[in-house]
């Protein structure tokens, strides 16, 4: 007897939804779980996903991906393509792996809650693979990484950073917890698949693996490219979900959107923003992250609004001028506060560099040059000790990252501008006025606290800065100090030097 | 009995502070006390800044709070700067609008 077609069949078993007659159907799928708000519940049943396979399709497929990553991996490691690699494009990946691996993981707890809570067992079939998808990369991220350690004891931050109180960690911790955690399924199919899996992590395993590949890092453009082959299958959870929630509730469906675009943004600016424009090295840069951004994610963005009759963002032309500033920000405070990341941040702003930045960022040097030139004569004076930090930066209480994106006054000068709020009895601060208005809209909900909370709560003892240390998880082998000060510093040796601070016993 | 002493009576305090150094890129945290003057709010702020990623300029330094410049002399207590208050610090440029 010859098999059915897998479309013959699938749409009949994949309908396992039935009427309930001795439970009431909230007690399944409590509001607070699938979140259908305003959405008549039989409206779901119109779910259809895009992409469509069965189970054993699936295994068979995952089975040869599996097979394909792991044979270059042991092929390489026999190789000695690891030491040749440039220390800032290791840090590039060290910064991927323990950003990413144990996301991966709360990513598999988001897929699970769709599989279960999902409104039409349509979407919570695809969730069943996406779950599976997550488990797979959070494994395989886990277990690249870990090869490193031997060599590298800042790659046993793979598994361990997202546990820590690191203020990355506690930064990506905030993100996803809200993404993917706390959110309810309908919420999780917008923030994760539709906004973060369809537009950002373009960025992350597109760019990045390009930029891998002309670094010399097979295994890892390997790796990176494994996933992204399966995040463009899950990300179609996101499509099906807003179209249903747009016909019943566009204010929501717009709010859900904007604040996950806005939130991926701020994080994506310090994951990848640094690793492309500093740390991958020059002659192997691709596009910058501006043209990345541009090309792969607000193109996107913008006709996926346009496609579900959504608006741009109220905060478009904020998030537009900050892609000439937040991650360049970003990347020379990892710099500064070096000693708080399990990473080798390469500063980059050699003269060569610098110039390809101006070209990119016309207004880099107005912003960023005096920063980049005071530290630089510091470092040829024989001061890296002035380089170095004695106090936080003061972190966002939205995006908990630090408070650092200057804008223009009317007399030129670029200046980082207060935004707070007084809420509650206490003042808080934030980077931007979206994070700000984030806030104010969420302030029911239960944010973590930033590391200044911590600190200033007598959560970090001793209160100074080797506390702070210690508090974080970071001990004398993997916290951050620049590999190779000479690379980006010799271009300007025995320049004229004036108002630096004079060295200690001077 | 329990006795209410004035901000003046109780001795310093802490008050930790959110504040920007000239044209610095980020807003850093200061911890000062009650009893400090503005000069020497300034110079708490500046010693992370100054020479190290702003040039230092042979110039006064002013504390701006909330729009208004303090005098030297005027302690935290006096000028009722509250923890997790913002304050920036500038050159005293002449001819420069602050």
């Amino acid at each position: 007897m010859a098999l059915l077609k897998r479309e013959e069949w699938q749409d009949f078993v994949r309908d396992v939804d039935w009427s309930y007659s001795y439970v009431d159907p909230e007690a399944i799928y409590p509001e607070w779980h699938s979140g259908t708000g305003k959405v008549p519940r039989e409206a779901w049943q119109a779910w259809e996903e895009g992409y469509k396979v069965s189970y054993p399709e699936y295994v068979a497929t995952q089975r040869e991906k599996e097979a394909a990553a792991y044979a270059v991996k042991a092929a390489l490691q026999r190789s000695a393509n690891w030491e040749s690699l440039n220390e800032g494009w290791k840090s590039a990946t060290k910064m991927h792996f323990g950003g990413v691996a144990l996301s991966e993981y709360a990513a598999v707890l988001a897929e699970l809650k769709m599989a279960r809570f999902g409104l039409a067992s349509s979407w919570r079939n695809m969730a069943v693979f996406g779950q599976l998808d997550e488990l797979r990369h959070a494994a395989i991220t886990t277990f690249f990484g870990h090869e490193f350690i031997g060599r590298d004891p800042q790659y046993d931050w793979t598994q361990k950073a997202y546990q820590t109180n690191d203020w990355v960690a506690i930064s990506l911790r905030n993100l996803f917890d809200a993404m993917m955690s706390s959110a309810n399924a309908v919420d999780i199919a917008l923030q994760l698949p539709l906004v973060f899996e369809t537009g950002f992590t373009n960025l992350q395993f597109v760019a990045l693996a390009a930029d891998a590949l002309a670094s010399g890092d097979v295994n890892f453009a390997n790796m990176i490219s494994s996933i992204q082959t399966d995040e463009a299958r899950h990300s179609q959870q996101g499509g099906p979900t807003l179209e249903i929630l747009v016909a019943h509730d566009p204010v929501r469906a717009q709010w859900v959107v904007d604040k996950a675009f806005w939130a991926s943004a701020r994080a994506l600016a310090a994951l990848t923003g640094p690793a492309m424009d500093y740390y991958t090295p020059l002659e192997h840069r691709k596009q910058s992250y501006r043209e990345f951004m541009e090309e792969w994610i607000i193109d996107q963005f913008v006709q996926t609004l346009e496609q579900y009759g959504l608006k741009k963002p109220w905060y478009w032309d904020e998030f537009l001028r900050g892609l000439d500033v937040w991650h360049h920000a970003l990347h020379l405070g990892l710099w500064v506060w070096r000693p708080t990341i399990w990473w080798r941040p390469i500063a980059a702003v050699s003269k060569d560099e610098r110039a390809w930045l101006v070209e990119k960022y016309p207004n880099w040097e107005k912003v960023f040059g005096e920063k980049w030139d005071v530290i630089i004569d510091n470092v040829n004076s024989g001061n890296v000790a002035a380089t170095l930090p004695e106090t936080l930066p003061w972190l966002c209480s939205t995006c908990q990252l630090p408070a650092c994106n200057a804008t223009q006054s009317r007399d030129g000068i670029w200046r980082v501008r207060d935004v707070q709020l007084s809420y509650d009895g206490r003042i808080y601060h934030f980077c931007t006025k979206a994070c700000r208005q984030i806030f104010w809209k969420d302030r029911a909900n239960v944010n973590h606290e930033t590391l200044i909370d911590r600190f200033l709560t007598g959560q970090v003892q001793p209160m100074d800065f080797g506390g702070v240390l210690d508090y974080m998880g970071l001990t004398p082998e993997v916290m951050g100090d620049d590999p190779d000060y000479e690379a980006w510093t010799k271009d300007y040796v025995a320049r004229p030097v004036e108002g630096i601070v004079p060295r200690a016993g001077s | 009995m329990t006795t209410h002493m004035s901000a003046q009576d109780r001795g310093p305090e802490l008050v930790p502070l959110n504040a920007t150094f000239a044209t610095d890129f980020v807003q850093i945290l200061v911890l000062v006390t009650t009893a400090n003057t503005m000069r020497e709010v300034a110079a708490m702020v500046a010693q992370h800044v100054e020479g190290k990623r702003v040039r230092a300029l042979p110039y006064d330094k002013i504390v701006t709070y909330h729009g208004k410049r303090l005098p030297a002399h005027m302690t935290v207590a006096a000028a009722g700067i509250q923890p997790l208050d913002h304050i920036a610090v500038d050159y005293d440029i002449p001819g420069r609008p602050s």
